[in-house]
């Protein structure tokens, strides 16, 4: 999109601040116990002769004892965790996470993903803190993978603030098997979007007006797609429009062609159909992802589809009878293409527990070429968690009322913020192009495979 | 005393006492304190620790913390049979300069600290790390922002670092070190360059880094005169011409060819390889980058050593190690992954406070003094007092690691290097 403006202009996704309009609830409960705090006021007006400025001030330097009643009605809301309080007045001060917060979510959702989320689709920046990581060693999918970084002897690169530039744009669709355009079969058919995250259409239920029109507006803004089973023909945002067709919707389009559909690839026999009858459509089939998912992949790009959705749980689990992480389910798949040297003519895109910025590179590294986001979408628009979220078709989440522009500008800071994120990822790397980091595993570390080499010839505890 | 000072007095006061009351347990442990990698009970073990300069005598987990993996699931293989040393008799000392050349340098202890720069750290703070670094024998680090003149009677226990930025890196600067430190990365935000926040940037820190006042500062990554093993060649011997005497550390990230990155530095004629794992601390960093990228020092340890071994040059190189390091534990651990010794700055900031809460660059700064440069909130840590809290912590870790050694009949953590066998997994 930059190059065709006057001068250079670097891919960027404006943000603007939208705040929550719904009240989150507060990550700290602060309590005084409120007799000792009597007692210290007392105490210390006496040993500071009644210096009013002395006596009164308070060990909180984020307001949390600046109201009218100090310590005796904290204003929790400011509170940052940092525990001063409790280092001077241990006897009297106990600060901890507020049972609000622990409650968020559900069982795949921890409150910190919950609050991550809800920070960056309000502000549009990078969660920056200062001191070390928190949280636990490894883990299982994408929290037992590292991306690799680039030391001294690769080519420069710079991260968000940085000169060069890093290309996040992918293409979607089937591209040609040849440079010589001779032995070129048939037509490529590929968009290219900007970032690689389209929006996937939402659990049942939860995509009233609202919020259909929110994503549509934020897909337009950022030039992302957004799959949906409506055609929403005469709604905003029909050109990112990237429709879930069944048979019943291949009539609607009457003489029209979509430049890009989804169909549902279980459901033998539509391939073919709709081949024949969008000659010039970029056709994509929705898989779920199982143990045979590498042969039915391989199977569909033969038979001509450019490009297979597959997607998981909302949780991140494939369908498999021992479900298997996103992100190993997508490595079978990748790999099986690449051994029948289909890998690069189809688009894949993966969604399903795709939460976190780091999500992004890491289900790229796994095979991907570009991922759905989807009840993230719902967490960003601060729907409400009503239990367990994993299945699709039944979700525990109710939307809530939103302004449609609030909505947008929410993804809109969400989308900029995963993209300025994947470039502190690449820009680390070393790597310039988002689609060089496709199924690159060797640019990863894996948890599980470094323990045992490192740890090798420990014995185990008895 | 006008109230201000009355002000800074009395929570400094509070703080301290704070710091003594809370790991006796009598409040129990603060629920809302501490997190996986750094336990309350770690957090309140190390307060402990730098109180007395020993090991803590109640139930405070002082050995470990929660994070499901690393040094969290290692343990001490039981050890009943060994034949015993005198715990008095365990020597601690490490040599930095291993090659036939240059300076010998040993420290008495196998750690020295890490870098933390002037502007994202106190000077009271930077102060203290250096004045326990002279008691200590050992060394302490200026990180990137340069060397502020009150720590020049500290200099022959202070490393200079030259990073990126370059900020503050001057011939005098390079010629007042006994080491000097190449930062190439950092493992808390490996791959990409340091970021000091605006707020921070006072007059002080500005002058300091030939800079702009309240404005924020990238150090570039990676340094862009250095492409290759012989660049990075040329960055030593530059140090050499400059100061002959000097030592010369590498600092970098832990990247999948961290091996391969260990060789090169030695080859270049680096004294020690100064390898920074993922999961270390920092004054401001991305959350993406500290988690995600690069990979835990625990991993990176048996990795370089083994490399090391097999080309030959084990011996010649000291092999350091850093990147969430919190106990005596961890450094035995990593010994016997295969480094020679440890770098540590989390730990010592612990000591003087932190509740590792992660707000170091909200608003003010740190709300004890230890990573801001908001002047009154960096007097709560006077340089003596911190001084003392660093040893004290020192000493206490010392004694764990004598009394370790002493139990597996070992004379020297020397001969502790490498020695995975000591060493249990836990599920
Ligand atoms: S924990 Fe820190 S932010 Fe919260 S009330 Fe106490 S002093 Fe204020
Ligand atoms: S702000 Fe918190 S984490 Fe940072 S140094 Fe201070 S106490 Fe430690």
């Amino acid at each position: 999109m930059q190059a065709q403006e006057t001068g250079y202009r670097r891919f960027k996704i404006e943000s603007r601040p939208a705040p929550h309009v719904y009240a989150i609830p507060n990550r700290f409960d602060v309590r005084a116990r409120k007799i000792r705090l009597a007692a210290m006021l007392v105490h210390e007006a006496f040993e500071y002769r009644f210096e009013k400025d002395v006596v009164l001030s308070r060990p909180c330097i984020y307001g949390v004892f600046s109201g009218h009643f100090g310590g005796f009605k904290p204003l929790k809301h400011k509170c940052v965790g940092c525990m001063r309080c409790v280092q001077e007045y241990p006897h009297i001060m106990t600060v901890k996470p507020s049972e609000a917060y622990k409650k968020l979510g559900d069982s795949f959702w921890t409150p910190e993903m919950v609050y991550t989320v809800w920070n960056e689709a309000s502000t549009g920046k990078i969660p920056v803190k200062g001191m070390g990581y928190k949280g636990a060693f490894g883990g299982e999918g994408f929290d037992g993978i590292w991306t690799d970084m680039s030391e001294i002897v690769r080519p420069t690169r710079d991260g968000v603030y940085g000169r060069e530039y890093i290309s996040t744009r992918v293409d979607v669709g089937r591209k040609p098997t040849s440079i010589d355009l001779d032995k070129v079969t048939e037509t490529p058919r590929t968009i290219e979007i900007p970032v690689p995250i389209i929006f996937d259409e939402l659990p049942n239920g939860t995509d009233n007006d609202d919020v259909q029109t929110a994503v549509a507006l934020a897909a337009g803004n950022i030039g992302t797609l957004d799959v949906a089973r409506e055609t929403r023909l005469g709604r905003p945002g029909p050109d990112n429009l990237l429709p879930l067709i069944d048979e019943e919707g291949i009539e609607d389009y009457g003489e029209k062609q979509p430049s890009i559909l989804e169909f549902d690839a279980e459901n033998p026999g539509m391939l073919r159909k709709l081949l024949t009858r969008f000659d010039r459509s970029i056709i994509i089939g929705r898989l779920p992802l199982k143990e045979d998912s590498g042969r039915v992949a391989s199977e569909l790009a033969r038979q001509g589809v450019h490009g297979m959705h597959l997607y998981a749980d909302y949780h991140g689990h494939d369908y498999s009878r021992d479900p298997r992480h996103i992100s190993t389910a997508l490595r079978d798949v990748h790999q099986q293409l690449v051994r029948d040297g289909l890998r690069d003519q189809v688009t894949i895109i993966a969604s399903g527990g795709i939460t976190l910025a780091e999500h992004v590179p890491k289900a790229i590294i796994s095979g991907a070429d570009l991922v759905g986001i989807d009840t993230t979408i719902l967490v960003a628009l601060q729907a409400e968690f009503l239990g367990e979220t994993r299945n699709r078709a039944k979700c525990g989440f109710r939307p809530r009322k939103i302004n449609p522009e609030w909505g947008a500008q929410r993804l809109v800071n969400l989308i900029g913020v995963w993209h300025d994120q994947l470039i502190e990822i690449l820009g680390a790397m070393g790597i310039r192009d988002v689609r060089r980091l496709r199924g690159d595993i060797g640019r990863s570390m894996m948890d599980s495979e470094l323990r045992e080499q490192s740890f090798e010839g420990i014995a185990w505890a008895t | 005393m006008g109230n201000l000072e009355l002000i800074v007095e009395k929570h400094t006061e509070r703080i301290h006492r704070g710091l003594e009351v809370l790991p006796t347990l009598k409040h129990g442990v603060p629920d809302g304190l501490g997190n996986k990698r750094w336990t309350g009970d770690l957090i309140l073990a190390t307060y402990e620790q730098a109180l007395t300069g020993d090991i803590p005598q109640n139930d405070l987990e002082y050995k470990t913390g929660n994070s499901g993996g690393g040094f969290d699931v290692l343990g001490w293989k039981s050890h009943d049979r060994v034949a015993k040393v005198d715990q008095d008799q365990v020597d601690l000392s490490i040599p930095l300069n291993k090659r036939g050349d240059g300076e010998k340098i040993e420290i008495p202890v196998p750690i020295y600290g890490g870098g933390m720069s002037f502007g994202s750290i106190s000077l009271n703070f930077m102060i203290a790390r250096a004045r326990a670094a002279r008691r200590l024998g050992t060394y302490t680090s200026t990180g990137e922002g340069g060397y502020p003149d009150q720590i020049v009677p500290y200099r022959n226990h202070v490393i200079t670092q030259v990073a990126t930025g370059m900020f503050g890196v001057r011939e005098e600067t390079i010629q007042y070190a006994p080491i000097v430190e190449f930062k190439y990365a950092q493992g808390a935000k490996p791959g990409l360059g340091g970021h000091l926040l605006a707020d921070k940037v006072t007059s002080e820190v500005a002058k300091m880094r030939e800079s702009s006042m309240f404005t924020s500062l990238y150090s570039p990554f990676p340094f862009h005169s250095v492409y290759s093993v012989e660049d990075h060649k040329k960055h030593v011997d530059w140090i050499k011409t400059v100061n002959p005497r000097a030592l010369v550390s590498v600092k970098v990230s832990t990247p999948t060819d961290v091996d391969m990155v260990a060789i090169g530095s030695y080859y270049a004629g680096a004294n020690i390889i100064h390898i920074d794992g993922g999961y270390g601390g920092t004054g401001a960093a991305p959350e993406i980058a500290k988690k995600n990228i690069a990979m835990p020092i625990e991993y990176a340890i048996p990795k370089v050593h083994d490399y090391l071994v097999s080309e030959g040059v084990r011996d010649e190189i000291t092999l350091m190690a850093s990147g969430g390091i919190r106990t005596a534990d961890d450094i035995a651990k990593a010994i016997a992954l295969g480094a020679d010794g440890c770098v540590v700055a989390t730990a010592e900031a612990v000591a003087v406070g932190c509740t590792h809460c992660g707000n170091c660059e909200r608003g003010r700064g740190c709300q004890v003094g230890i990573t801001t440069t908001d002047p009154e909130l960096s007097q709560f840590i006077d340089p003596e007092w911190g001084e003392m809290r660093i040893v004290n912590l020192f000493n206490a870790w010392s004694k764990r690691l004598r009394i370790l050694l002493a139990s597996f009949g070992l004379e020297s953590i020397r001969e502790l290097r490498g020695r995975k066998d000591l060493l249990v997994r836990y599920k």
